[in-house]
């Protein structure tokens, strides 16, 4: 959205006035993400700049892999201020475990209630959708307060299932939502077009309903994984050590260790959503390309 | 009168013979069924894994059992103790509490014991100390005239009105007493509410204060937050689809460690602090205060939450048709007029949408206030964790989180009325 | 895509598949370094290590008594703060081991006159000994401020001493020790303290002495955070947990300072869960650890000390005792002339008061 030739000098001011601000915002985003990267890859224990690394020509004893090994498991030190061990990577392993597997049960479930919502002959629709959006609006530790009573009594706390379970609940809404508002858009005479060539409506599910409201879906699942990524109160309450995961090893980093290798995980982690999401945009636009769709 | 129906009901018959009205009945209830499937199995999943627990645990709030069947005579008893008479319960009280504590299970008062140090410190050892030398009464089968001078010699404090007073407030079944302490109150003798002794009035203060960091937040976060959402809505797919990373990266970026992130920046010797210095805005030795109070807790739930705000008003931004502005402006709209009349109205969807959103979501915050906020870090949400886990008052813990889920339920309603569920959006 | 969705089922069905008791013990602490010295010095040494799992968990009855309450008991050995072993053994969370035959000093000394002389005079009856940790205030030498005009800040006195110790203070956002600081700070005799407290006077004096600096002091909730603050000067001295600041000290190489006279000193229990599903191999396990030579073994990797008088005397013979190779006995909280320079913690009057301390406490915070 350039500026056209005929703005008025108020409008220009105000224009840069505008774009100035939203370059802080993003700054303000983006800013704490940047600065943590070079303190994991500090000596020090603890989080912060130490004058080693501001000084200059860099101080080369004052930056090293020290904590990237730690997170990987390799301990070549006899230090006992961090527990070196393979918490991290175990946390990693389930953190994906349950992300995967919760995301595939929500959105499943999810897409399924959103098809039943979308149609018009839906009765309670506004109840039935409240209740569904139910864990959203509901503050999480209320949630978690709850969920442990409960999964206690019925031998679920400190189970994979019980996590999963907690976690297919919390995003679950994000699916129904997602999905519902792609819906909208939906003609629903391309299943009856479908049905009336003789599909069934499993296939005419597949074949027809599902390519056209994939985005939909897929961004609903997006929702659905970091929701459980990156939920800590829940595991905090829920989880044993079998069920480790990547936050509820953060939490205990916070607290009970001086260490940056939560910053170490959390370099990583953003790594490789950057690279996600660059890949993401690039297959975009070379399938843009080839579909011969002119940039807008 | 007959004739004059049959005439008038000229039925309309499919092939099959069944009445038009009928089949068309038939094939809706069909397709209710059909829709309402689709939607059962999610439908009571959640109803079993989320809503049931969670009414489970608010029916802690008014239950006070436990204690009613350990003392279930003496507080019979209490109930006919007219206090403006007797300056002390009468000694049925103090017998029925002997026996009721020296035959009772151990277990079982103990738990007990655990619910009246709540009403005022003190019972726990009062009682555990009278329970020890009771129980050696009765092996020695001590023989007791008056059970009120007998339990006032093992302790003085018997004969100390406040504990007495102290216990009307457990002698109900189903009781509001935990709702009345979430907002500062208790039981006085007479079992009137009053408030709290000065000193532990906490709970008004730090909802006042949890509402007050919510708002501010939901505000700001809307403040930064609009202008981002109309740039990215606005500008062609390629570059608003870049700029979208910097709202996605934070966005999945965990927020212990954005939390830790904030104190590295904002602390004394930190980022922000230091850049100033450096650049000669400020002085070595008045380096500002940004973090372990109100400010830091301010800027890092804003930034934590402001992705929930961008995501929703983008989605509905991106859908209004740049034409309605230019229409406006054609018809001779000033572009801010043509903004607040035009544009505005349509986003409120999406403002609401993101602006409940971040409420919920700071609302129950406690993590990260807690990491940052130092005194002032301690919101409604830490006390109902602080309940749960380590005064093991769930009766009040979980009469917080019922207070808490009503406002919710009333902003939930009232987002309802003015905008609607089925207009909820995000990204 | 439909073999995709039966191994998805499949995996759903597996996570499915309730945790199965093993016959495994379950040790809950509260994981970090101190878990991890546990582990190096009661799980390592038992004579079958692989039994014994090791969870951290975040403190608080909340969790044990959810356990017992619905009778579904996954845990076996519980490490709490002393007011929670008084508070779980009188709720019946925790079983009673009045008949558990615990280990004798190495010179015979019976448990309960090891604890005895280290001022330990009421065991829970449901727990045993671990050890002793402290706050304490500490500060970084070479970070100090210069308008401390040379002096050290020697006794808690001076850490509530803004005149002369000008600079903020690092402070714990519970109520626990700070309390019986500002009392000893006050000129309270050490052994004194509680029954200061145990008017309501007394808790007056202790809230009156915390306004005095109260706009000095910025509050930490995590145990590492203390650290953090006086490293990166946040503060000039700030309250801790002993065992984090011997940790920097000794494996860190920092150099940071104890104000050890005004600490407060609290135990700490391991209890058996009553229903734990491995019982007896759990007070076996307790036996062990409790013992002795655990106790002064874990002094090798973290400076809490052993709450058993002769854990410290093993531990004098046998310096340098750290597993790094350096005197511990420095760092260590509970040496005969510090303890006597110490409040020894009171569970007791915690259990007792502890829920209005805090809110008392949370209430000042707030204003």
């Amino acid at each position: 959205m350039a500026l056209p030739s005929y703005t008025k000098p108020g409008e220009r001011i105000f224009y840069y006035f505008y774009i100035t601000f939203c370059g802080v915002v993003f700054f303000f985003l983006m800013a704490p993400l940047v600065a943590i990267i070079p303190i994991s890859f500090s000596q020090s224990p603890f989080m912060l700049f130490t004058e080693g690394m501001l000084a200059w020509p860099p101080d080369p004893d004052a930056w090293s892999f020290r904590w990237y090994r730690y997170m990987v498991g390799i301990c070549e030190d006899k230090n006992l201020t961090t527990p070196c061990g393979n918490k991290w990577m175990r946390g990693t392993v389930n953190s994906f475990y349950v992300g995967t597997i919760s995301t595939v049960i929500a959105t499943t479930l999810g897409t399924i209630a959103a098809l039943g919502l979308s149609k018009p002959h839906m009765p309670f629709k506004g109840l039935i959708m409240s209740i569904l959006i139910s864990p959203m609006i509901v503050p999480l530790i209320i949630t978690a307060a709850g969920m442990f009573f409960f999964y206690a009594k019925v031998n679920l706390v400190y189970t994979f299932t019980g996590i999963i379970m907690a976690h297919v609940a919390l995003s679950v809404p994000f699916v129904v939502i997602t999905v519902t508002a792609t819906l909208v858009g939906y003609d629903t005479n391309m299943t009856r077009a479908a049905q009336s060539l003789g599909a069934r409506p499993m296939k005419t599910f597949f074949k027809v309903t599902m390519p056209l409201i994939l985005p939909g879906i897929i961004s609903g699942a997006l929702f659905a994984f970091i929701t459980s990524f990156d939920e800590v109160v829940i595991v905090m309450f829920m989880a044993s050590i079998e069920q480790l995961t990547i936050p509820k090893q953060m939490w205990a980093g916070i607290r009970q260790e001086i260490s940056p290798v939560i910053l170490c995980m959390a370099t990583c982690l953003v790594v490789l959503s950057i690279l996600l999401l660059t890949t993401v945009e690039m297959l975009r636009r070379r399938s843009e390309n080839l579909r011969g769709i002119a940039h807008r | 009168m007959e004739a004059h129906i049959s005439t008038a009901e000229q039925v309309l018959l499919t092939t099959d013979g069944i009445p038009l009205k009928d089949s068309l009945k038939k094939t809706e209830r069909r397709n209710k069924i059909k829709a309402f499937l689709l939607v059962f199995p999610l439908l009571l999943f959640i109803i079993v894994t989320f809503v049931v627990p969670i009414f489970d645990m608010l029916g802690r709030s008014i239950d006070d059992s436990q204690i009613n069947q350990v003392y279930p005579k003496t507080f019979e008893e209490y109930g006919k103790w007219d206090k403006k008479a007797d300056e002390l319960p009468p000694e049925e009280v103090f017998k029925a509490i002997y026996f009721e504590l020296g035959t009772g299970d151990k277990i079982m008062i103990g738990r007990a014991l655990t619910r009246m140090n709540y009403s005022k410190s003190g019972w726990k050892s009062l009682i555990k100390k009278t329970q020890r030398q009771i129980k050696k009464d009765l092996k020695a089968e001590t023989v007791i005239t008056s059970y009120k001078d007998r339990l006032i010699e093992i302790n003085e404090k018997w004969a100390d009105r406040t504990y007495w007073y102290a216990m009307s407030q457990m002698i109900n079944e189903r009781t509001p007493i935990y709702y009345w302490n979430a907002l500062d109150r208790t039981y006085d003798a007479e079992m009137n509410v009053v408030r709290q002794s000065e000193e532990r009035r906490i709970y008004v203060k730090t909802w006042i204060k949890t509402f007050k960091v919510s708002v501010y937040v939901t505000f700001f976060c809307l403040l930064l937050g609009f202008p981002v959402a109309h740039l990215l809505a606005n500008l062609p797919l390629r570059y608003s689809n870049l700029l979208m990373i910097f709202v996605l990266l934070p966005f999945w970026t965990s927020l212990l460690v954005r939390t830790t992130a904030w104190i590295v920046m904002l602390q004394q010797n930190g980022v922000i602090n230091g850049v100033l210095v450096w650049l000669g805005i400020l002085c070595d030795d008045c380096r500002i205060q940004m973090v372990y109070n109100e400010t830091g807790t301010l800027i890092a739930m804003t930034q934590i939450l402001l992705p929930f705000m961008i995501l929703p008003l983008y989605s509905v931004m991106k859908v209004i048709p740049p034409s309605h502005l230019r229409a406006a402006a054609n018809l001779g709209a000033k572009p801010f007029t043509a903004f607040i009349r035009v544009y505005l109205p349509q986003t409120v969807p999406g403002m609401s949408a993101g602006g409940l959103l971040v409420f919920v979501l700071a609302i129950g915050y406690f993590i990260t206030p807690e990491l940052v906020g130092g005194k002032d870090g301690q919101l409604i949400g830490h006390w109902i964790a602080y309940h749960l886990k380590t005064t093991l008052n769930w009766g009040l813990c979980a009469a917080l989180g019922a207070i808490l889920l009503g406002i919710m339920l009333i902003l939930y309603w009232l987002y309802n009325r003015i905008v609607g569920i089925d207009n909820i959006k995000l990204g | 895509m439909s073999k995709f969705f039966k191994t998805i089922i499949a995996f759903a069905f597996l996570s499915v598949v309730p945790f199965s008791a093993s016959a495994e013990v379950t040790f809950v602490s509260w994981g970090g370094a101190y878990t991890e010295s546990q582990i190096k010095a009661y799980g390592d040494t038992y004579s079958d290590p692989d039994s014994i799992i090791f969870e951290p968990y975040n403190g608080g009855l909340g969790e044990v008594r959810a356990q017992v309450e619905s009778g579904n008991v996954a845990w076996d050995i519980v490490d709490v703060l002393p007011s929670e072993a008084i508070i779980g053994c009188d709720e019946g969370l925790f079983e009673d081991l009045s008949d558990v035959a615990w280990t004798d000093a190495p010179d015979g000394t019976s448990m309960e006159d090891d604890l005895a002389a280290s001022g330990v005079t009421i065991m829970p009856p449901c727990c045993a000994p671990q050890i002793f940790w402290t706050y304490v205030a500490f500060y970084d030498p070479d970070n100090f401020p210069g308008n401390w005009s040379g002096a050290k800040p020697e006794g808690i006195a001076d850490f509530f001493d803004v005149e002369n110790f000008p600079g903020k203070r690092g402070v714990h956002t519970w109520a626990n020790a700070i309390v019986e600081m500002a009392l000893v700070a006050d000129g309270v005799g050490v052994n004194d303290v509680y029954d200061v407290l145990e008017t309501s006077e007394g808790v007056d004096r202790a809230f009156a002495k915390l306004d005095t600096i109260k706009d000095h002091i910025i509050h930490w909730s995590a145990g590492s955070k203390p650290l953090e603050l006086v490293k990166s000067g946040e503060v000039v001295m700030s309250l801790a947990y002993n065992g984090r600041v011997g940790a920097a000290n000794l494996s860190e190489g920092e150099n940071f300072e104890y104000i050890w006279e005004g600490q407060v000193i609290e135990q700490e229990y391991i209890c058996l869960m009553n229903g734990a599903p491995n019982r007896d191999a759990a007070i076996d396990f307790m036996i062990h650890a409790s013992s002795s030579e655990s106790q002064a073994e874990q002094a090798k990797y973290i400076t809490y000390g052993p709450m058993r008088a002769s854990g410290i005397d093993i531990i004098a013979a046998g310096e340098p005792w750290f597993h790094t190779g350096i005197n511990v006995l420095d760092q260590m909280p509970n040496t005969p002339d510090k303890l006597a320079i110490s409040v020894i913690g009171d569970p007791t009057w915690w259990a007792d008061n502890g829920s209005e301390i805090s809110e008392r406490y949370g209430a000042w915070m707030g204003n």
